[in-house]
């Protein structure tokens, strides 16, 4: 077993520590990797964490529930869509609140734009960490497209605080579905260029095969989810294991890679995207008309209130499980919550995959997880 | 003590309640039965029943298969670690040590994981509602003298 332990008092003398960050451009964030290393080999990693700690289960347990929606996109900011959703439709779930189908159909298609744009992001930078500096340009020039798509329906370009405890705060437009082709159509091809650009250069190919092995056994125990897991050959992703939303009414598939390396989480994020596209064809079809918001006093909503209970809710966010447990005790805040966050799990397994391999792959690793520090900090 | 039976637990298949003598063998047997460490939740409960509430949830890839495990666990209680059934917990002990001042018998590294080395208070305690007086912040004591030296230096008076 390998948890990490602590520095002994006597390091052993072939052996020395080497802090990679908090400060790195290879760490997403704010993250301290503290290694032992044996010349160029890893013997041992701590991940140091809790640099951007703001104590987002603390304030929940002080402001309303619908004070908190500003916080939920600030804890994943690369899918603070998806957290937003997550929120609003637990709190729903708990207090027993109905939702329009229109509003449900449209958060598909939104929290979908979202994960293609997360994704779209992280190719840039797992690819920036290995040297690669085109494919960033090319990246981000297709999340712009959608980061102004979502700005014209949300008012945000990042923090996204769209959800409302009955529906959206604000309709789509009659205009949005065909912007939001467009979009689709401009990605669909790009799917294909990234394969000739990124796939089948033989640079990042021998970078990233056979490194980094994640088995099934190590996704057990350390409780990993997301393309992560999926590269690793499970099967598992919550929109199917516990569809929510309207997501049970769409087709799409889960890809998986057996492989469980580098190459094959990469495979599968990309793989993952082709799948949005296709939900949100398939939602943009099926949008129903009327109502965005459920019928009722929004002030209700301010002082809502409810039932005594606990309660888990589960989403797949685009870097895996985000699990949300809330304890009410009948009052306007919550008693307790608590945020099960993907990354935090994710990374958390790299100190049992990262001993043994070469520095230069650890960069790559740490990549290919796509971690997002202020969901690991909350 | 006896935990409430009447608190509902929404959104597992399944929920109970374990000794916290009787954990560890409740986690090996999910790990044996090929479940994965979801999720670990420490919950105040010491007013008024003077524990705390820990909800671990326990799930399968294959199928959904959610389990709720909960231990009331009073404040003195020595609640063994699941660092050796599951990697993971050994993160999520840390961090209700560190937020509740909750210990886990036999954790290898019981140590703080998000709040800064050192941190003495306990921030998610229900007890616990003010900042802590900082050394380096005046705004939050009254009774700080007024006027800083720079500030005098500065204008020049």
């Amino acid at each position: 077993m390998s948890t990490s332990t602590p520095t002994p008092a006597t390091e052993p003398l072939d052996t020395y520590t080497l802090n990679m960050g908090p400060q790195h451009p290879s760490t997403h964030g704010v993250l301290r990797l503290k290694l032992t290393m044996r010349g160029e080999r890893v013997v041992a990693v701590e991940p140091v964490i809790g640099y951007a700690h703001r104590a987002h289960e603390k304030m929940a347990e002080n402001r309303t529930y619908a004070q908190f929606l500003p916080n939920t996109s600030r804890q994943d900011y690369l899918s603070g869509l998806i957290y937003n959703v997550a929120w609003v439709e637990a709190v729903e779930k708990l207090a027993g609140i109905a939702v329009p189908e229109r509003a449900l159909v449209a958060r598909v298609i939104l929290s979908e734009f979202n994960r293609i744009s997360s994704h779209l992001l992280w190719i840039g930078a797992m690819l920036l960490d290995l040297g690669a500096a085109t494919p960033f340009l090319y990246t981000f020039d297709d999340r712009e497209a959608i980061t102004l798509l979502l700005e014209s329906v949300t008012g945000s370009r990042l923090t996204y605080c769209t959800a409302r405890f009955g529906g959206l705060s604000r309709d789509l437009d009659p205009d949005f579905p065909r912007r939001a082709r467009e979009v689709l159509a401009r990605l669909k091809p790009r799917w294909d260029e990234f394969e000739g650009l990124i796939e089948d250069n033989v640079i990042f190919r021998e970078r990233a095969r056979g490194v980094g092995v994640l088995t099934v056994a190590q996704c057990r125990a350390w409780g990993v989810t997301g393309p992560t897991l999926r590269g690793s050959g499970v099967a598992y992703d919550i929109r199917k294991a516990e569809p929510y939303g309207a997501y049970a009414r769409f087709a799409f598939d889960i890809p998986t890679r057996p492989e469980g390396d580098v190459l094959a989480r990469y495979l599968v994020r990309v793989a993952e995207m082709r799948q949005s596209v296709r939900i949100i064809e398939q939602a943009l079809d099926a949008l129903p008309g009327g109502a965005i918001l459920t019928e009722g006093s929004i002030g209700v909503r301010k002082r809502l209130k409810p039932p005594v209970g606990t309660l888990y809710y589960t989403v797949e966010s685009a870097r895996g499980a985000y699990g949300i447990l809330i304890v009410s005790e009948g009052g306007t805040e919550p008693y307790r919550a608590k945020f099960r966050t993907p990354s935090y799990a994710n990374l958390a397994a790299l100190q049992d995959v990262m001993p043994g391999t070469m520095i230069a792959d650890l960069v790559a690793i740490l990549g290919s997880v796509d971690v997002v520090i202020p969901e690991i900090d909350r | 003590m006896a935990p409430p039976t009447a608190h509902p637990m929404l959104g597992a298949q399944e929920s109970c309640w374990v000794a916290p003598g009787r954990l560890v063998a409740a986690a090996g047997a999910a790990k044996a039965d090929e479940f994965f460490f979801e999720s670990m939740t420490c919950v105040d409960r010491l007013d008024p029943h003077g524990v705390f509430e820990l909800i671990y949830t326990f799930n399968r890839f294959d199928e959904p298969a959610r389990v709720a495990v909960r231990v009331w666990a009073p404040q003195d209680a020595a609640v063994p670690t699941l660092s050796g059934v599951y990697g993971i917990a050994a993160w999520n002990e840390r961090e209700a040590w560190e937020f509740y001042g909750l210990a886990f018998e036999g954790h290898p590294y019981l140590t703080w994981l998000l709040l800064p080395e050192g941190t003495e208070f306990r921030p998610l305690l229900k007890s616990f509602t003010a900042p802590p007086p900082s050394i380096y912040d005046d705004s939050l004591n009254p009774s700080a003298p007024a006027g800083d030296e720079h500030e005098h230096a500065d204008t020049g008076h």
